[in-house]
C-alpha cells in the first residue's frame, strides 16, 4: 500500500507528484524485468524439467510420484532433514551467543575472534572437510594419533566419517552466517532499551534474554533458516564424510542421478520439490512469528559504545568464543598449510620435505590459478553488488508494503537458495544458452547465476535491517515534501549502511566459496577458484589443492578486512556525528 | 629402487626420442589438409575428463606447439561432468565441445545412439595396439586413454597382497581402501569384472574385510599416504606411480589374476563448432609426442612403438577388459549389488 497524500493544488507540486510516480514505475519495471530474467526463467526451466521424462522427453508427473513413493529416494531426504535441522540448531546455539559476546561485552580478543570467524566463513566447507579428514580420520587423524599416544587407548577419540562428524563440520562452517547476521543486527541496534532494563535493576543475563535477543529475533530466525538451507544444500562435506558409511543425503543422491545414462537431469529437478516444501514451511513459520511484532530499534539516534563487563566470566566466555575459530580455522589450516608446503605430503612435515614450490607454481607459473583468482574476485564483487542492490529494493517494497502482492515477490526471490547448486546450474544453463540470452561461455552467465542464487541472502539481510528502522523517519521526510525515492536514498539507505556492508559480505563470501552452481557454467576462460580446486582434488593433487585453498583464503580475507575497515570508518564518523547532536 | 626407476624412465624417454627422431617424416597430405581446415576454424574446445590436469595440459601444449594458429581451450572436469555438460549443450542446441574425452564407454554408446557424435577414422590409428584399434565399426569414437586398475599399497607393507583374491586374506581386514562404483567409472568396471570372475561371493568376503569406501579411486592414494589404510583395491595404476615418483611412500602391485583395463574414449560431436580441429586433436592423440607425454606421466601409451614408463608394455602386464555387450546393464546391476552387499 502507498501512503496517500492529499493532492496539492499547485502546478509544480503536481509535476513533482507525477515525476515521483514515474520514478517508482521505472524502478519497478526494471526490477521486475531483472527478476524475471534472473529468477523466474531459470526456476521455470527447473519446474519444466521436473515435469518431463528423462528417457522419452515427454510431459509426466512420474518423477514426482516416483520420489514420494520410493523408500530409496525418500531416505536421503530424511537424512538431509536430520543433518539440516542439527546444523541449524547448533549454529544458532553457537552463533548467537558468540555474536553477543563479540558485539556487546569486554571479551578479550574480540577483534581476533571476529577475523577468525570471518576466515571460517571464507573457507569453502569442502576444504574444511579435507582438513578435518587429515585431523580426525579414525586411524591416521593427527588428533586421534595424539590421543592414542597420550592415553594409550586403542579406540580413536573421534571418527569424522559419521553423521555426527558431518554435522560438526557443516556446523562450524555455517556458524559464521549466524554470527555475521546477528552481530550486524546488534551493531545497528540502539542500546536505550538495554540501558533501560539495566537501570531498572535487570542483570546482564536477564537483559540479554529478555531484551537483546528478542530484539534481534528477525536476524536470528533468518540465520536459522539459512543454516538449515546450508545443511540441505552442501555437497562437498557429505560427499567426503558420509560416502564411507554409505549414507546418502539429497545432494549426494543427486550426484548419483547425474551418473546415470543418460544423466537423470529431469528426475533431479523434481527431486528438489521436497526441499522447497520444507523450507517454504520454515519461512511460513518465520512469517507467523515475526508478522505483527515490532522490531524497531533504530530510531535515528546514535548508540553509545558501552560494553558489558564479563568479570569472572571472561575466561569461560573466551573458551566458548574460541570454539569456532579453533575448529574451523586454526586446526584445519595447520593441516592444510603443512600439506601445501610439502614436496610430497605422504612424507609428513619433516624439514627435508619443505618447499614453497606449490605457491610459486600457483602464483607465478600457472596461468589458470592467476585467471581463476581474478575471475573469482571479479565475479563475486560484481554479483554481490547487484545482489545487495536488488535485495534492498525488494526488501523495501516488501517491508513497507509498497505494492500489492509484495509477499509473492519475497517468495520468488527466496526460492533459488533452497535448490541444490547442481540443479540450479542446469536451470541457468537452459535459461541462458538460448537466443536472445546467449551468455554461455561468458562471465555474464556465471555472474547472473551467482546473483540469483544468493539474492535470498541479500534480501533477508536487507529485510531484517529494515524491520529495525522505524518508518516514522521516512514519513517525517515525506511530510516535509521529500519524494519516495528521496526519502529512501536520503534517510533509509544511510541508516542501513553499516548493515548493507555486512550484507554485501554475506553475499560476497558465499559466492567466493560456492562450488556447485558454477559447475556447468564455467568455461576455460571463466573458471573460478573453487571449480579449479575441486579439479585438483579430483586429480588427487593434494599439495596443489592445499596451496590454492590457502591462497583463496588469503585473497578473500583481504577483501573482507578491507570492507570491514571501510565500514568501521563510516560507523565511527556516524557515531561522532551523532554525539555532536547532528542527525546522521 | 629409485635409481633403477629413474634409469628406466630415462631409458624410456631416450627410446621415445630416438623413435621420434627416426620418425620425423613430413606430415601426410591428409594431415596437411586437416590442419589447414582446422586452422581456418581457428580454435578448439577440449572437454576432457581422461587424464589428470597436468598430463592433459602437457598434451594440449604439445598440440599448440605442433599446430600453431589454433587457439586451444581446455575444460578439464570429471568425466561425468563434461559428459553431462555436452548432453546439456545438445539439449539446448548450443554445442561448444569439439573433442570429448571421458573414461566411460557408455557415454559414447549413448551419444552415438542419438547421433550426437560423428565418424572419423584417424590416419595414424594403425599405431594403436590392435586390441583397441576398432572399438566402433563406424569410428564414431576411438581410444583416448588406457586406464589400469590395480592394487596399491603403502611402502611400509612388506609383502602386499599379490592378487584380488589375496585381498580377502585375514591380514588385510580393516586395512583396505577403495572407491565407490556409484561415483567412479573405474571402480564400476572393477566391480563388473570381479563379479564376472568370482561372483557375488567375492563381494561378500570383501565386505567382511571392512574396506573404507571413498568416492573416487584416487582417494585410495590419499588414504594410503595419510596412513588411514595401507592397501588400495581397484586403485589407479598410473596416478599411484606418479605419486611414487614424486617421493611419496606408495607403490603398486599388478594383481596376478589380472589388472582391470578400462578405456577412455575420444569423439567429435556432430554439431561441434570446430569439427576439423576436433578431428586433428583425435589424430594427435596417436602421435609420438602424445605417447611420450603419457609415458613420462606413467600412463600406458597409445602407440605400440613408444614403451611405457619403467619399460612396461601392454604385453608385460596381465590384464582383463570387460566385454562391451550388455555393459550398461552389468554396471547397473554391479552398483546395486555393491550397495546391497558392501555399503
Amino acid at each position: 500500500m502507498t501512503l496517500s497524500f492529499p493532492t496539492m493544488p499547485t502546478r509544480s507540486a503536481s509535476i513533482g507528484h507525477l515525476r515521483h510516480h514515474m520514478l517508482r514505475w521505472i524502478v519497478l519495471a526494471v526490477l521486475l524485468a531483472a527478476l524475471i530474467l534472473l529468477v523466474v526463467q531459470p526456476l521455470g526451466w527447473i519446474l519444466y524439467n521436473g515435469l518431463h521424462d528423462d528417457d522419452t522427453g515427454l510431459w509426466t508427473l512420474g518423477n514426482h510420484r516416483q520420489i514420494f513413493a520410493s523408500a530409496a529416494l525418500m531416505k536421503p531426504v530424511l537424512n538431509s532433514l536430520l543433518l539440516a535441522s542439527a546444523v541449524a540448531v547448533l549454529s544458532t546455539l553457537l552463533g548467537v551467543p558468540l555474536a553477543w559476546l563479540v558485539a556487546r561485552t569486554d571479551l578479550p580478543g574480540r577483534g581476533f575472534i571476529r577475523v577468525l570467524t570471518l576466515a571460517a566463513f571464507v573457507t569453502p566447507s569442502f576444504i574444511g572437510a579435507l582438513g578435518w579428514i587429515l585431523l580426525a580420520a579414525p586411524n591416521s587423524g593427527w588428533l586421534n594419533v595424539g590421543w592414542r599416544v597420550v592415553t594409550g587407548a586403542q579406540a580413536p577419540l573421534m571418527n569424522i566419517y559419521t553423521m555426527a562428524g558431518t554435522i560438526f563440520v557443516c556446523t562450524i562452517y555455517t556458524v559464521p552466517y549466524t554470527f555475521t547476521m546477528v552481530s550486524s543486527a546488534l551493531d545497528e541496534m540502539a542500546v536505550e532499551l538495554e540501558d533501560a532494563a539495566t537501570t531498572l535493576g535487570s542483570g546482564v543475563m536477564r537483559t540479554m534474554i529478555t531484551v537483546t535477543i528478542p530484539l534481534v529475533m528477525p536476524a536470528v530466525l533468518v540465520s536459522f533458516i539459512l543454516s538449515f538451507i546450508q545443511g540441505m544444500t552442501l555437497f562437498g562435506v557429505p560427499a567426503f564424510l558420509l560416502t564411507p558409511s554409505g549414507t546418502l543425503v539429497v545432494t549426494t543422491k543427486l550426484a548419483e542421478f547425474y551418473q546415470l545414462f543418460p544423466p537423470a537431469l529431469f528426475l533431479s529437478a523434481a527431486y528438489c520439490l521436497p526441499l522447497v516444501i520444507v523450507t517454504g514451511g520454515l519461512f511460513y513459520v518465520r512469517h507467523k512469528i515475526l508478522g505483527r511484532r515490532q522490531f524497531v530499534t533504530v530510531g535515528g539516534k546514535g548508540r553509545a559504545g558501552r560494553l558489558i563487563r564479563l568479570k569472572k566470566w571472561r575466561l569461560p566466555a573466551l573458551a566458548f568464543a574460541l570454539i569456532v575459530p579453533v575448529t574451523a580455522v586454526l586446526l584445519p589450516y595447520v593441516a592444510i598449510v603443512l600439506v601445501s608446503l610439502s614436496k610430497a605430503w605422504g612424507l609428513g612435515p619433516v624439514p627435508s620435505n619443505l618447499t614453497f614450490h606449490w605457491y610459486r607454481w600457483a602464483i607465478t607459473e600457472n596461468p589458470e590459478t592467476q585467471r581463476a583468482i581474478v575471475n573469482s574476485l571479479l565475479y563475486a564483487g560484481v554479483a554481490a553488488s547487484f545482489c545487495v542492490l536488488l535485495g534492498v529494493i525488494v526488501a523495501y517494497i516488501v517491508e513497507r508494503r509498497l505494492l500489492r502482492g509484495a509477499g509473492l515477490l519475497a517468495v520468488l526471490v527466496t526460492i533459488p537458495i533452497i535448490i541444490p547448486g547442481i540443479v540450479l546450474s542446469v536451470g541457468f544453463f537452459s535459461a541462458y544458452t538460448r537466443p536472445p540470452l546467449n551468455f554461455y561461455g561468458t562471465g555474464t552467465i556465471v555472474i547472473a547465476a551467482f546473483v540469483a542464487t544468493f539474492l535470498p541472502i541479500a534480501y533477508s539481510q536487507a529485510g531484517s535491517i529494515l524491520k529495525g528502522i522505524s518508518p516514522d523517519l521516512e514519513r517525517a521526510a515525506r511530510s516535509v515534501g521529500a519524494s519516495e525515492g528521496r526519502a529512501f536514498t536520503a534517510i533509509t539507505v544511510p541508516l542501513m549502511r553499516g548493515g548493507l556492508v555486512a550484507g554485501w559480505l554475506l553475499v560476497f563470501i558465499p559466492i567466493m566459496r560456492e562450488l556447485s552452481v558454477a559447475i556447468f557454467l564455467v568455461s576455460p576462460k571463466t573458471n573460478v577458484m573453487t571449480t579449479l580446486i575441486y579439479n585438483y582434488k579430483d586429480g588427487g593433487n593434494y599439495e596443489a589443492v592445499c596451496a590454492t585453498s590457502t591462497l583463496l583464503l588469503a585473497a578473500t580475507l583481504m577483501i573482507v578486512l578491507l570492507a570491514r575497515f571501510i565500514t568501521e570508518g563510516v560507523a565511527r564518523r556516524r557515531r561522532n556525528a551523532a554525539s555532536l547532536g547532528e542527525v546522521p | 629402487m629409485t635409481t633403477l626407476n629413474r634409469r628406466h624412465i630415462l631409458l624410456a624417454g631416450a627410446a621415445g626420442i630416438a623413435a621420434s627422431a627416426a620418425r620425423i617424416v613430413p606430415a601426410s597430405a591428409a594431415d596437411d589438409a586437416l590442419y589447414a581446415a582446422a586452422k581456418k576454424e581457428g580454435s578448439l574446445n577440449l572437454y576432457w575428463g581422461s587424464y589428470e590436469q597436468k598430463t592433459i595440459e602437457e598434451i594440449r601444449d604439445a598440440f599448440k606447439a605442433k599446430y600453431p594458429g589454433i587457439e586451444v581451450n581446455l575444460l578439464r572436469q570429471a568425466s561425468q561432468t563434461v559428459y553431462t555438460r555436452l548432453r546439456l549443450e545438445i539439449q539446448n542446441d548450443a554445442v561448444q565441445c569439439d573433442s570429448l574425452g571421458t573414461t566411460n564407454l557408455l557415454h559414447y554408446i549413448d551419444l552415438k545412439k542419438i547421433g550426437a557424435i560423428q565418424s572419423h577414422k584417424p590416419t595414424n590409428i594403425e599405431k594403436v595396439p590392435e586390441a583397441f584399434r576398432n572399438l566402433d565399426p563406424d569410428n564414431a569414437f576411438t581410444v583416448g586413454a588406457i586406464s589400469l586398475t590395480t592394487i596399491n599399497q603403502s611402502s611400509k607393507v612388506a609383502s602386499p597382497p599379490k592378487s584380488w583374491q589375496a585381498l580377502l586374506d585375514a591380514p588385510w581386514a580393516g586395512k583396505i581402501t577403495t572407491g565407490s562404483p556409484a561415483f567412479s567409472g573405474d571402480v564400476a568396471s572393477w566391480v563388473v569384472a570381479i563379479r564376472k570372475k568370482y561372483g557375488d561371493d567375492f563381494l561378500k568376503a570383501f565386505a567382511k574385510q571392512k574396506p573404507k569406501v571413498g568416492q573416487s579411486n584416487v582417494d585410495t592414494v590419499t588414504d594410503i599416504l595419510s596412513g588411514e589404510r595401507s592397501v588400495g583395491s581397484g586403485a589407479p595404476f598410473s596416478y599411484s606411480l606418479a605419486q611414487k615418483v614424486a617421493g611419496n611412500p606408495i607403490d603398486v602391485t599388478v594383481p596376478e589374476d589380472g589388472a582391470i583395463l578400462n578405456l577412455g574414449l575420444a569423439a567429435v560431436p556432430t554439431k561441434a563448432p570446430h569439427p576439423n580441429a576436433g578431428k586433428l586433436f583425435t589424430d594427435f592423440l596417436y602421435s609420438v609426442e602424445t605417447s611420450q607425454i603419457l609415458s613420462k606421466n606413467f600412463w600406458p601409451t597409445l602407440r605400440t612403438d613408444v614403451p611405457w614408463a619403467e619399460g612396461r608394455t601392454l604385453q608385460s602386464i596381465k590384464w582383463y577388459r570387460n566385454p562391451v555387450d550388455n555393459l550398461a546393464a552389468e554396471v547397473t546391476e554391479g552398483i546395486a549389488k555393491w550397495k546391497e552387499i558392501v555399503v
